[in-house]
């Protein structure tokens, strides 16, 4: 498979002087298209940051990241602006939806900065996908009403409109029920089936289990590896327990 | 701990706490002040009055006097102390006249008088009562005011000549709301000039106890004696002396609450902010468990600095302008007597300030009730609803860009927010434009209108005290009447009549004699004078009379009574706003000044005409119809016109301000949502488009609306201004150029600018610091 993301040697700090310290401490990382990986680590392990670092959201202080052939350190704000729009999706812990927009309008908004004219196509396609993740009654609601987990569905159709070449998730069901979280994982699964990269950091084992490569971070470097076979559907408890087995190894 | 944090948090913005404390400098300054100047001219009308021994009752009166009598109420009244008749020789200000000015204009009823004998002196202005020499005359304040004479100049009143030896003040008459001013001359000069003038009487009372002033007023009016006049009591002498200063230190008062408006929402608006900013540290002290009054102080700590700082410098300030504005009280009433109470009161007026300030700022931390805990420290901004507008959705937007559309939509959800915003603008906008229109409203060559005057060229005036007057006016109407470029020729002769009152009184009434279908003038209701027995009146007098069209007034021409029929009203804003015009002839009494208005075939003739006959006819003033209005209007034109321009400066600083602070506040509530949008590829240039479309569509709204109740309300205002002047309607003339679009343009300008500043900070938002898992 084809290499997406080649991130090489990162290092990215906070703090001032004495209290400099680095949150990442030269991370390489390479994501294939397509792939479907999860980060795990204990808080302050550098997880979230090695998400904002690898999506360009964030600066690295030291080496690099490319992204599908462009190096994201030397990209103007506008490129990288440019590239989270039209390649990447994201969804957070908690659903960053604005509140002045409905759930329609908050799904089409990064599709319509550029594409105005077609909006009626936009809105149709939003529509499908608001159909296929089950909030399709949902358009014309204000977001304070609906649930956690609707607007978390609202939020993955909104990283879906520009069909992105991957999409990073940060903690995507910490706050949900579990019945919510199964949900939300299933409806990944079949995005990553279409052929959408996917990077999700979490604690959950259940999570990480769907994953194909579990990468477990200490102290701003990658500790150790898991690799899975591609979810099928069917063993999952088996490999929930294959997961917490190895963080159990290595003391997570 | 606190002046760790007071001092890192004022060094983070210098800028707003700087802005914000010269806000409050400036509210200090003119409290202050207006405190001061409060004690001062009460003390200062204390002394005047007390040094001048004003009288506690006085009675004018004109006509038949029988002093016996009145001496005999007084001693027969035990409350009376003292009682004198003092006489005012009314002469009329065309006969006032010093080197080249006169006091044609004057609205004042001018009049000779000898110093009282036993009270209600003349004062000069070190206070002592004067002694008057002969040949010299001494000239009420107010003449030093405006610069009419000086000390030394030579004056001519009534033919006879004097030296101006100083001025005067007059305890009763000083006001120029008293209708009368008194010119000091002595014993022998007066009686010299009592056949020259009018003789009025001021009969004058002084009471043992000022209490029973009551009951001794209403025993003169019951005693039947004099009182064709005004009655003026001790008490309204002290308001009369009060009211024009009073008036000024009203508008202070007024100014600096404006200015302690303005304080407020610096001072609002950077606090909101700065809560926004630190709403998860506040969330977080609150779930320690720190108490509300904890988190409160520190706060309060850092505006109490502020405010104590702006309240010193304000003080301070004060001293440094009162000179200027006691300028006025110590030249019409003298020193005052118990100054030092100014400075105790001006400090309990900044204390004031500074107390409504800290409520305020306590009055907005009351929000931090509101904060929850758990939210503040999971979200770090507040959970605000939205509101409205629920149809204006992206999907179905096929107008706006989407930055223009968020922008909108924005202003449209949080309504109540933006609303402070369009209201600064709405005033702005107003305030920018009503001075804007009443000053081109008065210079526009349309205004002659409210002038009373028809339209003509150029105009030849005459003093009516010349030699030969009739005969040089004559001399100049055929001159004229021969002259091919000349059109239109008119002869108009001002003169003085007694109109008799409804109450049996008479009132002196300016009245232009001629032939006013020449030159017509625009009558607000019915016509011109065209017969004998009619007479138009101006505004003001028809107002004041009590007398419309149809109605009959007496006027007393060649000592005979005549009746005439009021044909017209017009507005007439010209001496004093008091005109009436009529037709017909009267060769008896002295004209007051006699015009020759003239029109020309050819306009381009006119400044070689008004050479022409400038220099042939040196006795009299020729002018042209522009030059005209000029010097009769010019000093309030050029008033209005510097008024205007501050009004523009004024207008602008608030908006910038306002729109600055405003901006740097959203930026900081919209932290969350900015990085959203950053997060989902929303770029720098695709904010700062949002913002400006937020306040373009505010600003917009707020133009329109300003500039609407600028054409009407303000119209109605400046109109009332006018009208007081003799106008009887009043529209804008609007310079279309300046009102709506320079005026516009330079809002827009400015709140750009001030956008683009306070947004500057929404670039810098990280996603991640914002975004937390």
């Amino acid at each position: 498979m084809k290499k997406m993301i080649i991130a090489d040697r990162i290092v990215k700090s906070f703090g001032e002087g004495d209290e400099r310290r680095n949150v990442l401490d030269g991370v390489s990382v390479e994501i294939s298209e397509g792939e479907f990986v999860a980060v795990m680590g204990p808080s302050g392990s550098g997880k979230s940051t090695l998400m904002f670092a690898l999506s360009g959201t964030d600066s690295v202080d030291g080496g690099t990241v490319v992204f599908d052939g462009k190096d994201l350190s030397s990209a103007s704000e506008n490129e990288l602006s440019d590239i989270r729009r039209n390649k990447m999706g994201f969804v957070f812990q908690q659903p960053t939806l604005l509140k002045n927009l409905n759930i329609l309008d908050n799904i089409i908004l990064p599709s319509m900065r550029d594409n105005r004219k077609n909006a009626a196509s936009i809105s149709e396609k939003a529509r499908m996908l608001m159909k296929r993740v089950g909030i399709a009654e949902l358009e014309n609601r204000e977001i304070t009403q609906v649930s956690g987990g609707q607007l978390q569905r609202a939020g993955i159709c909104r990283a879906l409109m520009n069909s992105p070449k991957i999409i990073f998730g940060d903690e995507p069901t910490g706050a949900l029920n579990s019945k919510s979280a199964q949900e939300i994982m299933d409806l990944f699964s079949e995005i990553n089936a279409d052929g959408t990269a996917i990077m999700l950091v979490t604690h959950d084992a259940k999570v990480a289990a769907r994953t194909e490569r579990i990468m477990f971070m200490r102290d701003g470097t990658i500790s150790s590896e898991l690799a899975l076979p591609k979810f099928d559907g069917t063993d999952l408890d088996d490999r929930v327990e294959e997961v917490t087995e190895k963080m159990r190894e290595i003391g997570i | 701990m606190y002046s760790r944090i007071i001092r890192n948090d004022i060094l983070k913005s210098k800028a707003i706490t700087l802005t914000t404390m010269l806000f409050v400098a400036a509210a200090a300054m003119l409290v202050s002040l207006a405190a001061i100047l409060v004690v001062n001219l009460s003390g200062s009308i204390n002394t005047l009055m007390t040094r001048a021994e004003t009288p506690h009752l006085l009675q004018m009166h004109s006509g038949g006097i029988d002093t016996e009598r009145l001496a005999a109420f007084a001693k027969q009244n035990s409350n009376v102390d003292e009682f004198q008749v003092v006489e005012f020789l009314n002469i009329d200000g065309a006969h006032f006249i010093f080197g080249e000015k006169s006091l044609a204009n004057s609205v004042q009823d001018n009049g000779l008088s000898v110093q009282s004998e036993k009270f209600d002196y003349l004062l000069d202005l070190d206070g002592n009562v004067i002694q008057v020499s002969d040949g010299e005359v001494y000239v009420p304040v107010s003449y030093m005011k405006d610069n009419t004479t000086k000390v030394g100049d030579k004056a001519v009143i009534s033919g006879k000549e004097f030296t101006v030896a100083g001025f005067l003040r007059d305890s009763t008459m000083n006001s120029s709301l008293s209708a009368s001013k008194r010119f000091l001359v002595s014993s022998n000069d007066y009686a010299q000039m009592k056949t020259l003038g009018n003789p009025e009487y001021l009969i004058e009372f002084r009471l043992k106890d000022m209490s029973g002033l009551g009951a001794f007023e209403t025993a003169y009016a019951n005693a039947g004696l004099e009182m064709n006049g005004p009655t003026v009591t001790y008490a309204l002498f002290r308001l009369m002396n009060a009211i024009s200063d009073g008036m000024m230190i009203g508008i202070i008062f007024l100014v600096s609450l404006l200015v302690v408006a303005i304080a407020f929402m610096c001072i609002r608006f950077t606090l909101l902010a700065k809560i926004e900013d630190d709403y998860r540290e506040i969330g977080v002290m609150k779930a320690i468990g720190l108490r509300i009054s904890d988190i409160k102080k520190i706060y309060l700590a850092k505006y109490a600095a502020i405010t104590a700082a702006g309240s010193i410098l304000g003080f301070a300030l004060s001293f440094v302008f009162k000179g200027m504005l006691l300028e006025n009280i110590r030249l019409y009433m003298g020193e005052s007597e118990n100054s030092s109470w100014a400075y105790v009161l001006g400090i309990i007026g900044i204390l004031l300030v500074f107390l409504a300030i800290i409520a305020y700022v306590n009055g907005v931390l009351r929000r931090f009730r509101k904060i929850s805990a758990a939210e503040a420290i999971r979200f770090g901004t507040s959970q605000e609803k939205s509101a409205g507008a629920k149809r204006f959705t992206l999907s179905g937007n096929r107008l706006f860009n989407t930055n223009i559309f968020l922008g909108i939509k924005d202003v449209l959800a949080r309504k109540r927010l933006y609303a402070t915003m369009l209201a600064v603008l709405v005033i702005s906008a107003f305030i920018m434009i009503v001075p804007q229109n009443l000053h081109s409203s008065i210079s526009s060559p349309s205004f002659i209108h409210y002038m009373g005057i028809g339209n003509y060229d150029l105009r030849i005036q005459l003093p009516g005290n010349i030699d030969h007057v009739s005969d040089k006016v004559a001399e100049i109407a055929e001159t004229l009447k021969s002259d091919q470029a000349i059109s239109k020729v008119a002869v108009l002769t001002t003169k003085t009549y007694k109109a008799k009152m409804e109450d049996g009184s008479e009132e002196n009434m300016k009245i232009e004699l001629g032939d006013h279908s020449i030159f017509p003038i625009a009558y607000t209701m019915g016509k011109g004078p065209a017969a004998d027995d009619e007479i138009a009146l101006s505004t003001i007098y028809s107002d004041e009379l009590g007398l419309k069209v149809g109605d009959d007034i007496t006027l007393v021409v060649e000592g005979k009574e005549k009746d005439l029929k009021v044909s017209g009203v017009y507005s007439d804003i010209t001496n004093g706003g008091k005109t009436a015009k009529a037709v017909f002839t009267d060769n008896s009494a002295g004209a007051m000044w006699s015009i020759v208005p003239a029109a020309l075939s050819d306009k381009s003739l006119i400044d070689a005409k008004v050479a022409e006959y400038a220099d042939k006819f040196d006795y009299a003033k020729t002018s042209d119809i522009d030059e005209f209005v000029k010097q009769t209007l010019g000093s309030t034109i050029s008033s209005v016109e510097t008024a205007s321009y501050a009004a523009i400066a004024i207008a602008l600083v608030i908006t910038v301000l306002v729109t600055l602070l405003f901006m740097k506040m959203l930026v900081a509530k919209d932290r969350y949502s900015i990085a959203v949008m950053k997060a989902f590829g929303f770029t720098n240039s695709d904010m700062k488009a949002q913002y400006i479309s937020r306040t373009v569509f505010v600003l917009i709204i707020g133009i329109v609306l300003g500039t609407l109740l600028a054409n009407t309300l303000g119209e109605m205002l400046a109109g009332k201004v006018i009208s007081s002047f003799g106008a009887s309607t009043f529209d804008f003339t609007v310079n279309p150029f300046m009102a709506y679009l320079f005026s516009p343009l330079m809002m827009i300008i400015s709140v750009l600018i001030a956008t683009m500043i306070g947004t500057s900070r929404a670039g810098h938002v990280k996603i991640s610091d914002h975004i937390k898992e």
